[in-house]
């Protein structure tokens, strides 16, 4: 939401110039396609980081979005080498970080290991730790909320509204509604 | 000089030729087809028409690979280009990169380009507010610049001839200083919005009016609108990709497409133009010489009278490079002016703010515009006592605003599940930027590079153009009196951001280098648009601007061109050309 909220400030920054729709950006797994940045082992457990992000509940959770091909899609294309760089070794210090607390992989951890695994990388002294975290969250807050099942079922997107009224009642509207 | 000629003279020869297909090439050639001119318009970039050659204007946000977001590679090749607000994933394919034409920065200057048929029209931001007396009077009274050959009520028929084809949307505010035009119906002010008009109707006595832009959107299309295969405008905000329903007004969709229907017009992408002819003994230009943007082979093409709508810098460049025994230092040249005075529009500064009131409302749909906010300083005279008076002229500003979102977004698992699927109303935010009038002087311009050529052994332009102490006061006036009105409209977290790093012409209204005027020696076209010492090339885009006052340029860009059509093509009639 950060991003969208930054989007929705350069919108109305540019006023008359430019109105970005808060949803300019948006992404689903076909457009993303094939990316080859990591192994098949390591794109299974960015996988699963993303999901401890932002769970499957009643609702679809990240990893079934594909939110980490996105996460990889960017950081290939639109991010720098030491982006790269931070995300071959956050990778490897989860596991690290997963065997030393509970001496198992990251991924045969429970919801509440896995939390506490990305909470002691946020706190390691290793420089590949916290800024891994940082960068696995928000590009998964970014993926998840501008993909299709989120704009269509929460933010309620339609392309083209053919109107625009200026003043309405919040309780005629779910919040985000048609926006 | 030898060419290799496939097609004959005459073959190449047309009644007028219009140099340029953006908004004011559009238009050249839609009034010359229209009275009945062939007329051959060169455009140097790729041909692109109107709704096939959009290829994503019908993608859905989660099309994109990468988010709307541009890629690494091609930032680091094209730091300028990445650097326009509109050169995003959507719209990547209709701006030029930075390789492809390089240019000479004397001085930092972001030249934004559109090299296609249809220029910038396809990409512009679609502000169309008129100018009024009290802008064209401005050099005179206020002693820049030269005295514009044309007032209001030379031009004000011609933006009603032109508003009421491309179609204009806007409230009649009845403003002296923004005069009302041909409108269709005006989008809404949000409650913030209206708010803000009200307390400034209040605090100064309605000398500080707000109103909503008026801006090129089909809200109630009309029959003129209907016959160009043009419809209502479907409140997307995606029109940076093209407009498959014309929704608002571009060359592809308007004028370009009516003047093919006339059948006198021959339309030729990929043409770079490299100099205008000029025939010393009929003392008059017979032509323009085309250089093929591919094989790089160069011919000719001949016409009775020539429009150059360029744009505004690349105006310059190939008048410049129209160098002939007559005029060796470019076309009509006498008096060393062209290239100079060179000005812009100041977009350099913003403010933004919240408003914790109106918790109950918000708004619905999508606004392809935001507010506006008229020049207020220095307007109908220059004040001489209080901050106004340290400048010269004025800014206006646009104003948006929305129901901002809050999501909190600290947490991890369930916890930032439900935050994201729940996103609960914060403030009202708004944001205002500025649009400064800067001055022309003789020291912003633009020249040819003495040594270094482009792709097609055309000198590079060298550019020379900065902010001055006048725009730097006008900077801190704008701050002052924003945080003022924001503050007494009942505004918190009000916040200025200036990046002074941040170069002229990302605003893209570069304007003037081919100045219009009264006296010959002092300019280089008269009030009809035509060279005063080569009457039959005509300057209707950006170029010819004498000097730049406040409002988005396009719309006057329209009816300047639509009224020197009219004058060329009577001119052509009587024999005079």
């Amino acid at each position: 939401m950060q991003r969208r909220s930054a989007l929705k400030s350069l919108a109305v920054t540019f006023g008359g110039l430019v109105s970005l729709p808060a949803w300019a950006s948006s992404w689903t797994p076909d457009s993303v396609g094939p990316v080859s940045l990591v192994s098949f082992d390591e794109e299974t457990l960015l996988g699963e980081i993303v999901e401890t992000f932002i769970p499957e509940t009643s609702t679809p959770g990240a990893k079934s979005l594909k939110v980490h091909q996105f996460a990889l899609r960017m950081i290939k294309d639109c991010y720098g080498e030491s982006a790269q760089t931070t995300l071959q070794q956050g990778l490897a210090l989860t596991e690290t970080t997963a065997q030393q607390a509970y001496s198992k992989a990251f991924a045969a951890c429970d919801a509440p290991q896995r939390l506490d695994v990305l909470s002691r990388m946020v706190a390691s002294t290793d420089p590949a730790g916290k800024p891994f975290v940082d960068l696995a969250k928000r590009l998964t807050i970014q993926g998840y909320t501008n993909s299709e099942y989120y704009l269509v079922n929460v933010q309620k997107f339609t392309m083209a509204p053919g109107f625009y009224h200026g003043c309405v009642p919040v309780s005629k509207l779910a919040v985000n509604g048609t926006k | 000089m030898s060419f290799l000629n496939i097609d004959s003279a005459k073959e190449r020869t047309f009644d007028a030729i219009v140099v340029g297909s953006g908004i004011s090439g559009g238009w050249a050639a839609k009034e010359l087809t229209g009275k009945g001119l062939r007329t051959l318009v060169l455009e140097r970039g790729r041909d692109v028409k109107h709704v096939t050659d959009y290829p994503t204007t019908m993608m859905q946000p989660w099309e994109f690979q990468h988010g709307g977001q541009l890629t690494k590679e091609y930032r680091d090749a094209n730091p300028i280009a990445s650097r326009c607000y509109a050169n995003r994933e959507d719209a990547n394919h209709f701006f030029v990169k930075d390789a492809e034409h390089p240019y000479v920065q004397e001085k930092p200057f972001d030249w934004i380009r559109g090299y296609q048929v249809g220029g910038k029209s396809l990409m512009w931001a679609r502000g169309t507010q008129r100018w009024s007396q009290y802008d064209f009077e401005g050099p005179a009274r206020d002693g820049f610049a030269v005295e514009w050959p044309i007032g209001y009520a030379d031009i004000a028929p011609w933006y009603s001839y032109v508003e009421k084809f491309a179609g204009i949307s806007g409230n009649k505010d009845g403003l002296p200083q923004l005069p009302d035009g041909e409108f269709l119906p005006p989008h809404e002010q949000s409650c913030v919005e209206k708010h803000f008009t009200e307390q400034m109707a209040k605090h100064y006595n309605g000398t500080r009016p707000i109103i909503i832009g008026r801006c090129a959107h089909l809200t109630k299309p009309q029959p003129i609108h209907l016959q160009q295969g043009r419809g209502q405008c479907q409140n997307r905000s995606l029109c940076q990709r093209g407009c498959p329903y014309g929704g608002y007004f571009s060359s592809n969709s308007s004028t370009l497409p009516w003047a093919a229907k006339t059948g006198k017009l021959t339309l030729r992408p990929d043409s770079v133009v490299h100099s205008i002819i000029f025939d010393e003994k009929k003392n008059k230009a017979t032509g323009v010489r085309v250089i093929d943007a591919h094989t790089k082979e160069m011919t000719e093409y001949y016409a009775k009278i020539i429009f150059v709508n360029a744009a505004c810098l690349n105006t310059n460049l190939v008048l410049l490079n129209s160098k002939s025994n007559r005029f060796p230092n470019g076309l009509g040249n006498d008096n060393g002016l062209l290239g100079k005075y060179v000005a812009f529009h100041n977009f350099r500064t913003g403010i933004s703010a919240e408003h914790d009131g109106f918790q109950d409302t918000t708004t619905e749909g999508i606004r392809p515009n935001s507010s506006y906010i008229p020049r207020f300083r220095n307007v109908f005279k220059q004040e001489t006592t209080g901050p106004g008076s340290r400048f010269l002229r004025g800014y206006a500003a646009g104003f948006g605003s929305s129901r901002a979102t809050d999501v909190d977004t600290s947490g991890m698992g369930e916890d930032l599940k439900n935050s994201l699927m729940q996103p609960k109303y914060g403030n009202w935010r708004v944001s205002s930027h500025m649009m400064g009038e800067t001055i022309p002087k003789e020291s912003n311009f633009v020249a040819l590079d003495s040594s270094l050529t482009d792709a097609w052994g055309i000198p590079q332009l060298k550019i020379s153009v900065a902010y001055d102490d006048n725009d730097e006061k006008m900077i801190r006036d704008f701050h002052e009196q924003m945080s003022e009105m924001l503050t007494v409209s009942g505004f918190k977290n009000i916040q200025t951001h200036d990046n002074p790093n941040k170069a002229p012409g990302l605003d893209i209204h570069e304007m003037g280098g081919v100045r219009m005027g009264k006296d010959p020696k002092t300019s280089l076209l008269n009030k009809w648009n035509q060279f005063h010492t080569c009457k039959n090339v005509f300057v209707t885009d950006g170029a010819c601007m004498t000097s730049t006052s406040t409002q988005n340029p396009s719309l006057t860009f329209m009816a300047i061109t639509a009224r020197a059509a009219n004058h060329a093509v009577e001119e052509l009639r009587k024999g005079n050309l």
